[in-house]
């Protein structure tokens, strides 16, 4: 169990913030929310998480804005990304993937597919 | 005569005042009542998170309060219909067992039977984001509503609850276009896809022939292999509207093994049908087929020539290379239609930008091809490109084939 490790959630939607903060949380890792890109790359570069759940459709930065931002700064490129997202079209997987994510779940989701891919990335980082 | 006068304006004001403190008292009470909500929901969220998270067989009141109040029940409900769009698989079905086991489901199926037409059509629409078993019975009834708008969102939470027993009555509902429009059922039996499949093959036979266009229709959409040898039988049917559909289905599927009925099916005696084999012949992406849509350009029927000329260019290079081979065709029509695909597909551009190659091979091929297409008279892009092309080389060298060659017909 990685007792402790720091998850960002990035999404503007509450509801999905609070439900996937939840689970997250009792699976016992320390959860931190941000509601839009800007807010996101903030907190990533402030909180430095072991890993960011990002959605992609966002007001004024999209998700992609905030991948470039994550990998342009030195400090946070490293961080794994896992994409959760409505959008399930092939040309926004493989644009995300190329911009650097490393993994893309689309909305709805299952919560022990969730869980299990976030192992696997923080296992990979880690 | 003053009196009256005011009398008339402390009324008026009154009654200003009275309106304006019944709108302030309102908005009051709906915002306080608002405020209880969300704190009453920040208390019970968490517990209906956890619940349809865990995994386990506890019921969803081991983790409310109790007794369950109205206004959290209400609550409750509705944080299990957000829960109900952001989860799949085994969390959504705990979602679905928490709105049975609170009694969501039965309210809503009572609502059915409102005298109220828009609570039935709620009702149904509540009942499809519940996705209870349950409410199949009662949806299909609501399937012969009086009003088009429940009968439809009835469908429609068929389509979202699933299985056979929901499939079925919507299929059905493809045969009686008194009372449904195809198109908005044909939509929910391909959002429903793969499990529709079964019930739709199974039902054919027995639908008239226009329920028939729409099954073959939906199948295509949901691009299904079981549907395949219902196509290629299909393919033969005495309706030619029905071999049409069929012949589309199988372009939609696309699998280049459809090739040999597609091309036997090239030779129908209707041009419809010939139409839509030749679409459907691109996008089975068969590369075979390329002679026999290269005399598909000479069809006497416009629609038949530009759907072979598109398959021809959607093939590929090799259907690029046929496009050019029919410039010299003996058929006026195979040359013409060959010539707007050539255009359509920018391939005359990509030749005209040869002219000011460096290369003399292709420059010379490039100014053989321009000369074909000159005199099969496409001069208009060409008259553009040798005033508007950015390199002075392909301006002048197409200005002067302009100029010294004779056009088709001339």
């Amino acid at each position: 169990m990685s007792v402790g490790t720091r998850i960002l959630i990035v999404d503007d939607d509450p509801v999905i913030r609070r439900f996937v903060g939840a689970l997250l949380h009792a699976n016992d890792y320390e959860v931190h929310e941000a509601a839009d890109g800007e807010a996101a790359l903030r907190v990533a570069g402030s909180l430095r998480p072991g890993l960011i759940v990002l959605d992609l459709v966002m007001p004024y930065k999209d998700g992609f804005d905030v991948i470039n931002g994550l990998k342009d700064d030195l400090q946070t490129r490293g961080i794994p990304i896992l994409i959760l997202s409505v959008k399930d079209r092939e040309e926004d997987v493989v644009k995300a993937l190329n911009l650097g994510a490393d993994d893309y779940m689309t909305k709805p989701f299952g919560t022990q597919e969730l869980l299990a891919r976030i192992r696997r990335l923080l296992g990979r980082s880690g | 005569m003053h009196e009256v006068l005011i009398a008339l304006i402390l009324g008026t004001g009154l009654l200003l005042a009275g309106l304006t403190m019944l709108i302030a008292g309102n908005k009051t009470s709906r915002e306080v009542r608002e405020a209880l909500d969300r704190r009453r929901r920040s208390l019970l969220e968490p517990a209906v998170f956890q619940y349809a998270q865990a995994t386990g067989h506890r019921s969803i009141h081991d983790y409310l309060p109790k007794p369950l109040s109205r206004r959290d029940r209400r609550l409750t409900e509705r944080i299990l219909l957000d829960a109900a769009r952001i989860v799949k698989g085994e969390a959504r079905d705990r979602v679905t067992a928490a709105f049975e086991a609170l009694g969501s489901v039965r309210a809503a199926i009572q609502g059915l039977r409102s005298h109220r037409w828009w609570r039935r059509a709620e009702a149904a629409e509540r009942l499809g984001l519940m996705r209870s078993r349950t409410a199949v019975d009662p949806l299909v009834a609501a399937m012969n509503d009086p009003e088009e708008e429940v009968r439809i969102r009835a469908a429609r939470a068929l389509g979202i609850v699933r299985g056979n027993t929901s499939i079925r009555p919507l299929v059905r509902a493809l045969a009686d276009p008194s009372r449904w429009s195809a198109i908005r059922v044909a939509e929910i039996l391909i959002s429903v896809g793969d499990e529709a499949v079964e019930e739709l093959l199974l039902a054919y036979d027995g639908l008239p022939h226009h329920a028939r266009v729409s099954v073959l229709d939906v199948l295509g959409r949901i691009r299904t292999l079981k549907a395949v040898p219902l196509m290629r039988r299909s393919l033969k049917d005495p309706h030619p509207d029905l071999r049409a559909r069929a012949a589309h289905g199988l372009g939609r599927i696309g699998d280049p093994a459809f090739a040999d009925d597609l091309l036997a099916a090239l030779r129908d005696p209707e041009w419809p049908m010939r139409a839509m084999v030749a679409k459907a012949l691109g996008r089975t992406q068969a590369k075979p087929a390329i002679p026999a849509l290269c005399e598909a350009l000479k069809d006497r029927e416009w629609w038949v020539r530009a759907n072979a000329g598109e398959a021809l260019r959607a093939l590929g290079p090799e259907g690029r290379d046929a496009l050019i081979r029919m410039l010299d065709a003996d058929d006026t029509y195979a040359r013409h239609q060959a010539v707007a695909q050539l255009e359509e597909g920018r391939i005359i551009d990509e030749y005209v930008a040869d002219l000011g190659s460096a290369d003399p091979a292709r420059r010379e091929a490039a100014v053989r091809f321009v000369e074909k297409i000159i005199a099969l008279r496409r001069v208009d892009r060409l008259t553009q490109q040798s005033i508007e092309n950015t390199q002075e080389a392909v301006r002048s060298a197409l200005a002067q084939i302009l100029r010294r060659s004779p056009q088709e017909g001339s």
